[in-house]
C-alpha cells in the first residue's frame, strides 16, 4: 500500500510525536445541543458532554438510536454549533470565527451515514477531488491525494474516470469515505461506515480504515451499532445514552458492565454473552471475553488446567 | 435553517379546532377571508379580532408560533403600510416637500397591515390545526362535485398530498446534502453571484437523484398494492360532520352577516 508520507502535507510531524503529545487533539467542553430550541418541537439533544480525544486514538462510540451520536459527531467540525459548551481543536476554540471553523472543517473529517448520497462529480476522480479543491491544494497535491486515498479505501485506477453513478453501492460508500480521506484530516470521524453491508464488505472497509490509521496515526472516530467491530477495532470506547456520556473506556471495562449495557438496549459481543451463560453453568472462564480468539484462550486454558487436575 | 420554515406545518393536538372536520375548517377559512376584505370599521376589525383570537386560544397554538408565520412578509406588510400613509388623500397632519402624512393615511395604513397580517394568521391556523392528509381529503370532497364535469378532482388530491408528503423529506436530505459537502469544504455564503449558483451543483445533483429515486420506489409501492386511481376507492376514515362543526358553521355566519350589517352602516 502506498505510504501516505508521499501525500505532501503542511505540517507532517513524526508519528510517534504525535501519539505522544500529551496534549488531546479535540477536547469537549460541557457541551449541549437543544433541536428546535423555542418551538413546541424543543428536544434536548446533548446534555453536558465532556471529553478528550487523543492524537492517534481509535474510538468507538455506541449507544442506542436516538442517543445524540450523530449530533455529537456533527459538533466537531462545526456543522451544528452548540446551545452551550466549547469545542477545541488544537487548544483553540472551533466556533470562535469564520476562519477557525474553515479550519476544522479541514482538520477534521466527517464521513456521514450513507456517503454515497453525497456523490455529485461526472468522474469518480473529479468526486474525490472535491474537498482537496475547497482546501485550495495545487493540481498536483490534488493528483497525489486522489490516487493516494482512492487505493487506502481499494478503489482501482481503472474506476478512476467512471461515472460514480454507474458504481455499485459498496463501491460508491468508498468513494465518498476516499474523499473525506483525501483532505487528510487530522481526525477521521465516521457515522456507521458499514451500514447496509455485507460481511465481507464491512470487513473490508474496516481493515482499509485502520491501515490509513496505521499509516498516518491519526485519530478515528467511528460510530457504530457492532459491538464486535467496536470491540475488534477501538482502543476506547464511548457509551452515549439520553445524550451523556454513560460509559468511557476500554473496550473490556466497557464490556464488564454487562447489566447496565442491557439496561440501555444495547447488546455485548455474543461471545461475551455466551461466556456469561457458561459461566452460568459452573464453567469458571477466567477474564473478560468479547472476541471468538479470547474465548478460544479461555476455552484452552481451561481444558489444559482439567486435564493437569 | 431550512428546518425553520413553518409553510404548511401541522402541529399534531386534540383540541376542539384539532378534531374539526377538515371540510368544516376549509369552508370556515373562506368565510373568513371573505369577512375580512368586507370588514372596514373599528367595530368589525375588533369583532375579526375575538374570532382569530378565540381559533388560537381554543387550538392551544402558541401566539409566537404563530406569529412566526408572518414574519417573513414583514417588509412587504411594512412597504404596503408605508405607501398607504403618503398616497391617501384627507386631513392633512403633516407636511414637508411633496409629502403629506394624513390622518386617513395613518389608519389606512394600520388597517391594510392589520387585514394582511390577521389573513395570513388565520389561514395559517388552517394548516397548524390540520394534517395534510387531511386537508387533501377535505379539499377532494369539497371539490367532488366538479368530476361531473370531468375534472380528475382524485388525481390532482393524490398528487397534492403526496407532493406535501415529500416535502419535508426534501427539505431533511437537503440539509444533509449540504452538510455534507459543507464537511468537505464546500462554501455556499461567500462568493460573487455566479459562484454561489455554482456551489449550489453539489446540491442539486444528489438532490434530484435521490428525488427520482424515491419518486420511483413510491411509484413501484403503491403499484404493488394495486393502487390504479380513483375509481370504486373507499376511504378507510370517512369524514362525517359533528355537532361542532354545525355549531361552527352557524357562528361563522352569524360572524359574517356582523361584519356585513357593520359595512352596511359604516360603522
Ligand atoms: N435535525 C434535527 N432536528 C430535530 N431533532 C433532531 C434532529 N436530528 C436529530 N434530532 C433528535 O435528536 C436526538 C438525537 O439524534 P441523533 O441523530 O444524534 O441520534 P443517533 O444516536 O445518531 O441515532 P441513530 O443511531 O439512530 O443514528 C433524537 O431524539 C433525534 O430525534
Ligand atoms: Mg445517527
Amino acid at each position: 500500500m502506498l505510504i501516505m508520507g508521499d501525500i505532501p502535507q503542511k505540517r507532517k510531524p513524526h508519528r510517534k510525536e504525535k501519539c505522544m503529545s500529551k496534549t488531546p487533539i479535540l477536547k469537549i467542553e460541557n457541551l449541549t445541543h437543544v433541536y428546535s430550541k423555542g418551538t413546541p418541537f424543543e428536544l434536548s439533544a446533548l446534555n453536558g458532554i465532556n471529553l478528550e480525544i487523543g492524537r492517534g486514538e481509535v474510538i468507538g462510540i455506541i449507544g442506542h438510536t436516538g442517543s445524540g451520536k450523530s449530533t455529537l459527531i456533527q459538533h466537531l467540525n462545526a456543522l451544528i454549533k452548540p446551545t452551550d459548551g466549547k469545542i477545541y481543536l488544537d487548544g483553540k476554540d472551533i466556533n470562535e470565527s469564520k476562519q477557525s471553523v474553515k479550519e476544522a472543517r479541514s482538520r477534521v473529517g466527517l464521513v456521514f451515514q450513507y456517503p454515497e448520497y453525497q456523490l455529485f462529480e461526472e468522474t469518480v476522480y473529479k468526486d474525490i477531488a472535491f474537498g482537496p479543491k475547497n482546501m485550495r491544494l495545487t493540481p498536483d497535491e490534488i493528483d497525489v491525494r486522489v490516487r493516494a486515498s482512492a487505493q487506502f479505501v481499494g478503489i482501482g485506477e481503472e474506476l478512476l474516470e467512471r461515472s460514480p453513478f454507474d458504481l455499485s453501492g459498496g463501491q460508491k460508500r468508498r468513494i465518498a469515505i476516499a474523499g473525506v480521506i483525501a483532505m487528510l484530516p487530522e481526525v477521521l470521524v465516521l457515522d456507521e461506515p458499514m451500514a447496509g453491508l455485507d460481511p465481507a464488505g464491512r470487513r473490508e472497509i474496516m481493515e482499509n480504515l485502520m491501515g490509513y490509521h496505521q499509516e498516518t496515526g491519526n485519530a478515528m472516530l467511528i460510530v457504530t451499532h457492532s459491538m464486535e467491530e467496536a470491540a475488534r477495532y477501538a482502543q476506547r470506547m464511548i457509551v452515549l445514552e439520553h445524550g451523556r456520556v454513560a460509559m468511557d473506556g476500554t473496550p473490556e471495562q466497557v464490556f464488564s458492565r454487562e447489566k447496565e449495557l442491557k439496561e440501555m438496549g444495547l447488546a455485548v459481543p455474543e461471545m461475551t454473552e455466551l461466556a456469561e451463560k457458561l459461566r452460568e453453568y459452573g464453567v469458571p472462564l477466567e477474564g473478560t471475553i468479547y472476541t471468538v480468539e479470547q474465548m478460544r484462550d479461555a476455552l484452552l486454558s481451561l481444558k489444559g488446567g482439567l486435564q493437569d487436575a | 435553517m431550512l428546518k425553520d420554515i413553518t409553510l404548511g406545518q401541522y402541529f399534531p393536538g386534540n383540541t376542539v379546532v384539532h378534531r374539526l372536520d377538515p371540510r368544516t375548517k376549509i369552508v370556515l377559512v373562506l368565510i373568513y377571508i371573505v369577512a375580512m376584505f368586507i370588514a372596514e370599521s373599528f367595530a368589525s376589525y375588533a369583532l375579526m379580532l375575538v374570532v382569530l383570537a378565540s381559533a388560537i386560544l381554543l387550538s392551544r397554538i402558541r401566539l409566537a408560533t404563530v406569529l412566526k408565520g408572518v414574519k417573513p412578509l414583514i417588509l412587504v406588510i411594512a412597504i404596503t403600510a408605508f405607501l398607504n400613509v403618503f398616497y391617501t388623500s384627507g386631513h392633512i397632519l403633516v407636511e414637508f416637500w411633496i409629502f403629506k402624512i394624513t390622518k386617513e393615511g395613518i389608519f389606512n395604513a394600520i388597517f391594510m397591515a392589520l387585514r394582511i397580517i390577521m389573513l395570513i394568521m388565520g389561514t395559517f391556523m388552517l394548516t397548524y390545526t390540520t394534517s395534510p392528509i387531511m386537508l387533501t381529503v377535505g379539499i377532494e370532497q369539497l371539490l367532488g362535485p366538479l368530476k361531473v364535469i370531468k375534472v380528475p378532482v382524485h388525481e390532482l388530491a393524490m398528487m397534492m398530498s403526496m407532493a406535501l408528503r415529500l416535502i419535508p423529506t426534501l427539505i431533511e436530505e437537503t440539509d444533509k446534502i449540504m452538510s455534507a459537502q459543507k464537511a468537505r469544504g464546500a462554501d455556499f455564503d461567500t462568493g460573487n453571484l455566479v459562484q454561489k449558483a455554482k456551489a449550489l451543483l453539489p446540491i442539486l445533483v444528489p438532490l434530484f437523484i435521490s428525488a427520482f429515486r424515491r419518486a420511483d420506489e413510491l411509484a413501484v409501492a403503491m403499484e404493488s398494492r394495486c393502487y390504479h386511481g380513483g375509481e370504486g376507492r373507499t376511504r378507510l376514515n370517512v369524514l362525517t360532520m359533528g355537532g361542532r362543526d354545525y355549531i361552527s358553521f352557524a357562528l361563522a355566519v352569524a360572524v359574517l352577516a356582523g361584519v356585513i350589517t357593520l359595512a352596511h352602516f359604516g360603522l
